[in-house]
């Protein structure tokens, strides 16, 4: 029988039960996300203990009798601040997507009513909050350790560009995940492009003997950008630091980037593994089928 | 009414059909099984019903909806168990129920589930210190967590033990009982003959049989003289076109007879001779495991 039974095929008649709201859900998401990131030790070291420690040890080697303490403060929390938001919108979002898709967590949630875009809005908001929150631990601990004075107006604009910083490096990664197909192959991947970026932009301070050709190429791409906002705003002596327009075009641009690549190239499947891959049976020639 | 309906499907990899053009219908409330070898198209076939893969060409209506197109409605009303796990290793057992149950207009009590897999002393177990076993009970929950009309079962039981097996069983039967319409595939032929009502053999991406399980195993096959025996027992005496009924993977004397009591009794004849313990001798119609190995190496026989 190569063809459909003479069965009259009929539309099965919906239960005719709403469907749940679509934003408790994305709030569920949401929550789900910041669970998981809570419980993976690698994220919470890598975006709040790791750059708290740096920057405890750094601010502990600062002569705190310098007159120049205040203007070494702010570069270091920004640096330390972008390295802890790479760290988690960039490498752990890049890495925990490329492992909900070979342990099949992404196939599962397509076969659910949510929606696509449901599952990377939960993913990107945890992001954004986790990376905020991060920095607001810098922050209190550059305060508590050095008495730099944050200017309430800059908080706002702090909030902004930290979300809009997570939101670009989140949007990269997301894309980058086109191009590593395991969990194995997404640190080197990761780590070739995080490493040069973050250090080149001043994460562990300034590099005072970078080119100015190697300035001006880092000025567009994301991380000094963001580096120059934080800093512009923790430096902003007081009411509301005009926002920084140019950092943030940088940046919103690399996340218009990196999205529109994600929306046109991202893979739901996980690669399947050569030994994964099976045989035709006898007889029949050609790729395996599945 | 009609749960499935597929015609002239046919999904291809580079040149080559994984799918060749096959068609069939389902009702609903029925169980049928996929039965194949590995790169049969069997998990093909799920991935298109259920909206993972698009087919190359062919039609497919899944509850009266093309599984490309189908809305949220119509995902509710879906549950899907893949041969991976797919659920986070950090979340807790209810913590996972409930998060996929949020998103189901009517799905089942939480705690209703948990019986139903028997998981309620490790609700709050996360999902990663569970055993393989456990975790695939975990994994049919959440796929029948939003009360599915129509349930996609790719390999439930693979990896598990005859206990949780027959676990398994119980809960897919219940859920039948309730009105669901299961497909699933399964590579054990005793899993396909208590579940399913209707055995599809796919071979080489096409359909060789579609038949109950009775009607296939009872298919023009002559009866079988089944006999286990020791590794190096002796044939001498057996006539050598019993002798070559030798089972060499299993060392089982596996003989499908034109003349059950003339070869019987040469059996027989030849067993008390050489002293060959009978214990475990079986006579009688052949199994659906012969009827499915004899289809599969020989398609041509298909049962259509």
């Amino acid at each position: 029988m190569n063809d459909a039974s003479a069965t009259t095929s009929a539309t099965i008649s919906p239960p005719g039960h709403r469907m749940p709201a679509l934003w408790p859900l994305l709030a569920h998401q949401v929550g789900y996300q910041l669970r998981l990131l809570s419980r993976t030790p690698r994220a919470v070291f890598g975006s709040i203990l790791m750059p708290a420690i740096l920057l405890a040890l750094r601010l502990g080697r600062l002569d705190h009798g310098d007159g120049a303490i205040a203007t070494q403060v702010a570069p270091l929390i920004a640096g330390l601040t972008v390295l802890g938001l790479a760290s988690t919108a960039y490498v752990t979002y890049a890495s925990s997507l490329v492992a909900a898709r070979q342990d099949g967590v992404l196939r599962r949630w397509r076969t659910t009513p949510l929606p696509a875009a449901g599952y990377f809005c939960g993913r990107m908001v945890a992001t954004v909050l986790l990376a905020e929150g991060a920095a607001a631990a810098l922050i209190a601990i550059g305060i508590a350790m050095t008495g730099m004075h944050l200017s309430a107006g800059a908080v706002p604009v702090l909030v902004a560009v930290v979300a809009v910083g997570a939101l670009a490096f989140a949007a990269i990664a997301t894309a980058l995940t086109v191009v590593i197909p395991t969990v194995d192959a997404a640190f080197p991947v990761l780590a070739v492009t995080f490493y040069p970026l973050v250090l080149l932009s001043g994460a562990f301070g300034s590099l005072s003997t970078e080119p100015g050709w190697l300035t001006a190429v880092l000025s567009y791409l994301p991380a000094q950008p963001l580096v120059d906002a934080v800093t512009g705003a923790l430096r902003h002596a007081g009411g509301v630091p005009p926002l920084p327009a140019r950092d943030l075009l940088v940046l919103a641009c690399w996340g218009a980037v990196g999205l529109t690549a994600a929306v046109r190239f991202f893979r739901w499947e996980p690669t399947r593994p050569p030994h994964a891959q099976t045989a035709r049976p006898a007889g029949v020639s050609g790729p395996p089928a599945r | 009414m009609t749960a499935i309906e597929v015609r002239r499907l046919v999904k291809q990899y580079s040149a080559y059909p994984a799918l060749d053009g096959i068609g069939f219908a389902i009702a609903a409330g029925t169980v049928t099984a996929l039965l194949g070898p590995n790169g049969a198209g069997k998990t093909t076939i799920m991935e298109i019903l259920t909206g993972l893969a698009r087919p190359t060409s062919g039609t497919v209506r899944v509850l009266g909806v093309d599984p490309q197109r189908g809305p949220r409605e119509w995902r509710s009303r879906i549950g899907v168990v893949a041969q991976s796990n797919g659920i986070d290793l950090q979340l807790t057992v209810t913590e996972a129920l409930r998060l996929f149950a949020r998103h189901y207009p009517r799905p089942l009590p939480v705690a209703e589930v948990l019986d139903m897999i028997d998981l309620t002393g490790d609700a709050h177990t996360r999902i990663g210190a569970l055993s393989g076993g456990q975790r695939r009970r975990v994994d049919v929950a959440v796929g029948v967590i939003g009360r599915p009309e129509l349930l996609f079962l790719d390999e439930p039981t693979t990896g598990l033990d005859p206990e949780a097996r027959r676990e398994l069983w119980r809960v897919v039967t219940r859920l039948v009982d309730q009105g669901t319409t299961v497909l699933l595939t399964t590579h054990y032929l005793d899993e396909a003959q208590h579940l399913a009502g209707r055995l599809i053999v796919l071979v080489g991406g096409r359909i060789v049989a579609d038949a109950p399980p009775e009607q296939l195993r009872t298919r023009d096959l002559a009866p079988t003289i089944r006999l286990p025996l020791p590794v190096g027992a002796s044939f001498a005496g057996l006539p050598d076109t019993l002798a070559a009924h030798r089972d060499p993977d299993s060392g089982e004397l596996r003989i499908a007879s034109a003349d059950l009591a003339a070869d019987l009794a040469t059996v027989l004849d030849w067993a008390r001779r050489n002293h060959v313990d009978l214990a475990g001798l079986q006579v009688g119609s052949p199994s659906l495991e012969d009827a499915y190995l004899a289809l599969v190496a020989d398609p041509a026989g298909s049962l259509l």
